[in-house]
């Protein structure tokens, strides 16, 4: 096992099963060392449950952070999924956060750092990345947080 | 993969533009139907491949499909824009068959342009001029 995914496994983050998307798109394309990841929603909760709504509407910041998290777990499975060993990894380079929100809710920034903490916990400085935060009308199945993402990746 | 020396083209967000100049508009989830969303998708595609024909000559030169971010005009409460979004999709793995398989964000947005029912951005892949 390589470091990163020691890492993983000392947060207590199991990484899910990847199903493939089941329309025309894949998870990721890799061109030349940067890696564009397909926006992912939030991994189920350990327990199988599903996070479900909009911030400032029926879902607090905490919820919504929690969210990120579990969008984060699935960033990580298609990482690993793209590339086999997630020490493949050289740098996030960009993460734009996109999250269900209501027309008055303006804390993205505070939802949006729980996928950015994970990344950072996971990759140490090579997790450390830059970013967009925005609030949208609406997201695919009411989740409240959809991330998209481009990584470095190794020759 | 990548091809040897191979360049990223970003596109700016294009939107379904017809013809005649006229747009497709409205909100999704509001007046404006899930198949209406799929074609105006399509049509924003063709209005993308002529912003990258104008740009690097030939079609053929495109690789591969990177990413489009797929922002679809839509209510608080609509949540169907992947099914919205497979217009383009589709249409893209259509024309560029393997080399057309993109990675993809679908999300709502409160308001676009015009009121545009669709705008997409695209990144692509394309080869040297000479390769």
């Amino acid at each position: 096992m390589g470091t990163v995914e020691k890492k993983i496994e000392e947060l207590g983050i199991t990484l899910p099963e990847m199903r493939p998307p089941v329309a025309n798109y894949v998870p990721a394309v890799r061109t030349g060392n940067l890696l564009f990841l397909s926006g992912s929603i939030p991994a189920k909760r350990p327990d199988g449950t599903e996070v479900r709504g909009k911030l400032g509407d029926d879902l607090s910041v905490e919820e919504g952070y929690e969210a990120a998290r579990l969008v984060g777990i699935n960033l990580l499975a298609v990482l690993k999924a793209t590339l086999g060993d997630l020490d493949k990894v050289k740098r996030i380079v960009k993460l734009l956060s996109m999250i269900n929100a209501a027309p008055d809710f303006t804390e993205t920034p505070a939802v949006a750092n729980g996928c950015s903490d994970l990344m950072v916990e996971v990759f140490g400085d090579k997790g450390k990345h830059a970013r967009s935060a925005v609030g949208m009308a609406s997201l695919p199945l009411n989740v409240p947080v959809e991330v998209e993402m481009v990584a470095e990746v190794e020759d | 993969m990548s091809v040897p020396g191979a360049r990223l083209v970003y596109t700016s967000g294009r939107t379904p533009r017809r013809r005649d100049g006229s747009f497709i508009t409205g909100k999704l989830g509001d007046g404006l139907s899930v198949k209406e969303g799929y074609e105006a998708a399509q049509l924003t595609v063709l209005n993308l491949l002529a912003s990258l024909k104008a740009e690097i000559g030939d079609l053929d030169r495109v690789s591969q499909v990177v990413k489009i971010l797929a922002m679809v005009n839509s209510t608080q409460d609509f949540i169907e824009q992947p099914a919205v979004a497979n217009g383009a999709s589709d249409l893209l793995v259509e024309i560029f068959g393997e080399r057309g398989r993109h990675a993809r964000s679908a999300i709502g947005m409160e308001a676009l342009p015009f009121n545009v029912a669709i705008e997409i951005e695209m990144i692509v892949e394309v080869s040297p001029q000479d390769a």
